[in-house]
């Protein structure tokens, strides 16, 4: 005596719904049955993380400034920012003069800034730092993501995570795991292509695909066949809200114009479409300023401002920032002592920022102190790990113990 | 037939061999099952062939593969040479799918595919081209061999001695990794052995190393001292841990459940009582997978309803299917890339669990992404491939008449694409959008071979990204 998975799962969960998804093991059932968002059902609001990178190693030193040490002004002699210019948090933390928009932010309670982010003994080379914060693993083999392993234990019918990439950009390590994420580009990357010599010839071809996708006659294994015809009218639901929403979507506010502001408004695009993808990645490079920093550090921290502000606003805008949270890293922050070219070296801990409706706003933890430097590199207080895995159990609803094989204490980073 | 709830299914019956009889004749519909579970799908010719020459001198084929393959082995080594000496998975994964759509012995193919994800091991670890041909290359020669000497010759493979550890389990520093996947993964299951069993059997292969890219055994790291494993107690060193693991009674069930994974069915659970005699017969035949393989595909339970289209087709059996029912002749290379977004990067599964398949290959990206692909193969507009994959030029040379009418050549793309099983409502579908496309408009200069070609390529198409398709 055996059974299909199908028809055990029919008999128990007649008339949930449950059977468009039905083909997975039970434990799937169990374990996510409350995260599972229907892709065909508008209402199932699911929370959103927005992973934001800041490739090269951001100098978080003159990013989140602990201005009234002396300290800071004297390790950068060429480098510090004039307290007048400086955007105030506190009375001893600033931000970099470029970042108005994420002091706004600040102002409306939707900015949350964690210090000293690190882990333990730091690598100072791009790669391995990088891979570490991606794989959320100290020791190699960095063989697949944190966020790739996290989509691996969440729902499969909604699909998956996007990488938001710039042009020829490789889909990141921190996404790779069982569930396959494609990276786009823009929109274009996600129609369906049809023969056509002209456009209204694609569309009858179009609605000829659509209409085949389900043929009613299920055969003789319908439990297979039935989910194919499911995932393609959930597919075709998709390509064509996207279509609808690259004609017709207007930012509510506007966006600066840079390929980071651009990669966010399509991750807003996607977000509205509510596709049901629950991670979207996004990278900003060019944060690797051996030399002459000033100007492109401030340009930098600028974009990524005035990007992350108008994605947050657009988000507000649409009633969206509440189910979002925005998470930017760095592979590592910058050495102290500002070196000879006007640039800065390889670092350790670093800030990192958390931005959303539901964050709990402020600072979380102390400025790592100037005094007390390792290899003349900020120490760091909180494993980044931390991080992860309060935005994994808090945000995301997966275990982080199942993520990180590690528990790690949460951070504060969410309002109750 | 609809899968009713409860399926009984006697054993006796299920694995004696199919005879086709006037109640279950002889299709083309099962020889189009045969030919996508037991190779890359059947093109035209070999629909025709196996249709007329049955059941069994189809298999008999299948498993002997056709003529040259001393030959085709020999070009597939001198092919690989310069690039297992370099770094480029890209050319390695394009070289594995070359070597899968040229190959004489589609089967052979299947299998190593088979291995590969049962000993799943990646590059992404490894970081040795030459280390994962030559596991391809010992999975390949094993592919339809002796499981025993398969699973030997694995755990000495140097890519599994980097993937799993091995290089860094020592006398009194032992790594338990290979051990325990050796047990859950590649022979028994879980529930077959416990904790202890794998802490002991770690200690067996201490020394176990490479030297050279190749395995080297290093005395002065072995633990030679007494090991208690599964019940059984001596000075075991690896490969006797390997021995008792295929002296277990549950290895020849564990092996053939994922056959049956593979050949028969995603969806059925098979129970032991189905499974354990054809484990008996593996475990009489000293693990001769061929033998299992055969006594699969020509078993009555093979060609049953209960397991037709019972299988999502996998990213490379997915294009390698449609790339050879159209005797394409495609750059492999551009292939390889296509197949990543799809989820099936080979050389490189996400686990040492292999990757998961069956409905997890699909949701709405990978979907979308596959008829896609579709349309870049087919249409001969798409500069990776032009028209090296062209349905319009395959009709011309197989179709016998003079001149088609598109529902005569949709006909035939139906009956080499899904053996004519589709759907009535479909069916009807298809006659409206041949209408269509009849009475559409063309562009004053396009002749009359090139509509002709152009909704041909339409019609394939359309009938590429019905949901039949998706299925083995």
């Amino acid at each position: 005596m055996f059974i299909t998975r199908r028809s055990m799962l029919k008999s128990v969960f007649a008339g949930t719904g449950l059977v468009a998804y039905g083909l997975d093991a039970p434990g799937f059932l169990s374990r996510t049955l409350a995260a599972t968002p229907r892709l065909d059902e508008k209402g199932g609001k699911e929370t959103i993380l927005v992973v934001v990178q800041l490739t090269g190693g951001n100098d978080g030193l003159n990013t989140v400034i602990p201005f009234s040490d002396p300290l800071y002004a004297s390790s950068r002699p060429t480098l510090k920012q004039k307290p007048a210019d400086m955007k105030k948090l506190t009375k001893e933390i600033a931000l970099h003069p470029a970042m108005g928009g994420m002091a706004e932010l600040w102002q409306d309670q939707a900015l949350s800034i964690v210090q000293g982010v690190g882990y333990p003994n730091p690598s100072q080379s791009h790669f391995t730092s990088m891979d570490i914060w991606h794989s959320a693993q100290l020791k190699s083999p960095y063989s697949d993501g944190w966020l790739g392993r996290s989509l691996g234990l969440m729902n499969r019918g909604a699909g998956s995570g996007y990488h938001l990439a710039n042009k020829g950009e490789a889909s990141p390590l921190a996404l790779s795991g069982p569930v396959k994420c494609p990276s786009i580009t823009s929109l274009t990357d996600l129609e369906l292509h049809t023969i056509g010599q002209n456009g209204s010839d694609r569309r009858k071809q179009r609605e000829s695909i659509e209409q085949n996708s389900v043929s009613g006659n299920a055969g003789n294994n319908s439990a297979l066949l039935d989910f194919v015809q499911r995932t393609a009218t959930g597919t075709f639901a998709t390509v064509n809200r996207l279509r609808e929403i690259a004609k017709q979507y207007q930012p509510k506010v506007p966006y600066p114009e840079n390929g980071l502001a651009e990669r966010l408004k399509l991750a807003a695009q996607l977000i509205d479409a509510e596709i049901g993808s629950r991670v979207y990645y996004v990278e900003q490079d060019g944060y690797d300023t051996h030399a002459d920093q000033a100007a492109s550090h401030s340009r930098l921290l600028g974009e990524l401002s005035s990007s992350l502000t108008a994605f947050y606003k657009d988000l507000k805008a649409r009633g969206q920032e509440k189910r979002v949270l925005i998470l930017t890293f760095s592979e590592f922050g910058r050495r102290v002592k500002e070196n000879g070219s006007q640039g800065t070296d390889h670092g350790a801990a670093a800030p990192v920022f958390l931005i959303g409706g539901k964050v709990q706003p402020g600072l979380i933890g102390d400025h790592p102190r100037l005094d007390r430097l390792d290899d003349g590199n900020l120490k760091h207080h909180t494993d980044f790990r931390s991080i992860y895995a309060t935005a994994l159990d808090q945000w995301l609803g997966v275990k982080s113990l199942e993520v990180l094989k590690e528990q790690f204490k949460p951070v504060k980073l969410i309002k109750a | 037939m609809f899968l009713g709830h409860y399926l009984a299914i006697d054993p006796v019956w299920a694995w004696s061999a199919y005879e086709p009889d006037p109640k279950s004749p002889w299709t083309i519909e099962k020889a189009g099952h045969l030919y996508r579970r037991a190779a890359w799908g059947a093109n035209w010719t070999e629909l025709q062939t196996a249709l007329k020459q049955g059941p069994r001198a189809s298999i008999d084929q299948l498993l002997t593969g056709g003529t040259g393959l001393e030959a085709f082995h020999q070009k597939a080594a001198r092919l690989a040479e310069p690039l297992a000496q370099g770094t480029d998975d890209q050319r390695l994964r394009a070289w594995w799918l070359y070597v899968i759509l040229n190959s004489p012995h589609p089967l052979e193919e299947r299998l190593t595919l088979l291995w590969h994800n049962h000993f799943a091991t990646s590059n992404a670890k490894v970081q040795n081209i030459g280390s994962m041909y030559r596991q391809n290359e010992l999975l390949r020669r094993h592919a339809l061999g002796n499981f025993d000497k398969l699973l030997h010759d694995v755990s000495e493979d140097s890519a599994m001695l980097v993937w799993l550890d091995t290089v860094a389990n020592k006398k009194g520093k032992p790594n338990e990794n290979y051990a325990r996947e050796l047990m859950e993964l590649f022979s028994l299951g879980v529930g077959n052995y416990n904790e202890t069993d794998i802490r002991q059997a770690a200690r067996a292969f201490t020394g176990w190393g490479i030297k050279s890219d190749r395995y080297h055994f290093n005395p002065d790291e072995h633990d030679d001292g007494q090991k208690t494993v599964m019940g059984k107690t001596s000075t075991f060193g690896g490969h006797d841990i390997v021995k008792l693991c295929l002296d277990h009674p549950a290895c020849a069930r564990f092996v053939v459940r994922k056959l049956f994974r593979y050949f028969i069915s995603e969806t059925l659970q098979p129970d032991d009582a189905l499974i354990e005699p054809l484990a008996a017969r593996f475990r009489e035949n000293h693990y001769d997978i061929k033998q299992l393989v055969s006594i699969i595909l020509r078993s009555n339970l093979f060609f049953s309803p209960e397991v037709y289209r019972a299988k999502v087709k996998a990213p490379v059996e997915f294009a390698v299917t449609l790339v050879h029912m159209l005797e394409g002749r495609v750059d492999s290379i551009q292939l390889a890339d296509l197949l990543d977004p799809l989820g099936q990067r080979l050389f490189a599964p996400p686990s040492v669990k292999g990757w998961d398949g069956g409905p997890n290959w699909l949701n709405s990206t990978t979907m979308l992404l596959r008829h896609n692909l579709c349309l870049a193969l087919t249409s001969t507009e798409d500069r990776r491939f032009y028209n090296r994959c062209d349905p319009a030029q395959l009709t011309r040379k197989h179709m016998n008449v003079a001149d088609p009418t598109l529902d005569q050549t949709t006909q035939f793309l139906a009956d080499l694409f899904l053996q004519g099983d589709i759907p009535t409502t479909t069916h009807s579908k298809f006659v409206a959008r041949c209408t269509q496309l009849k009475q559409q408009k063309y562009a004053a200069y396009w002749s009359q071979d090139f509509i002709k070609d152009y909704q041909t390529r339409a019609i394939a198409h359309l009938i590429l990204t019905l949901p039949e398709f998706q299925l083995a």
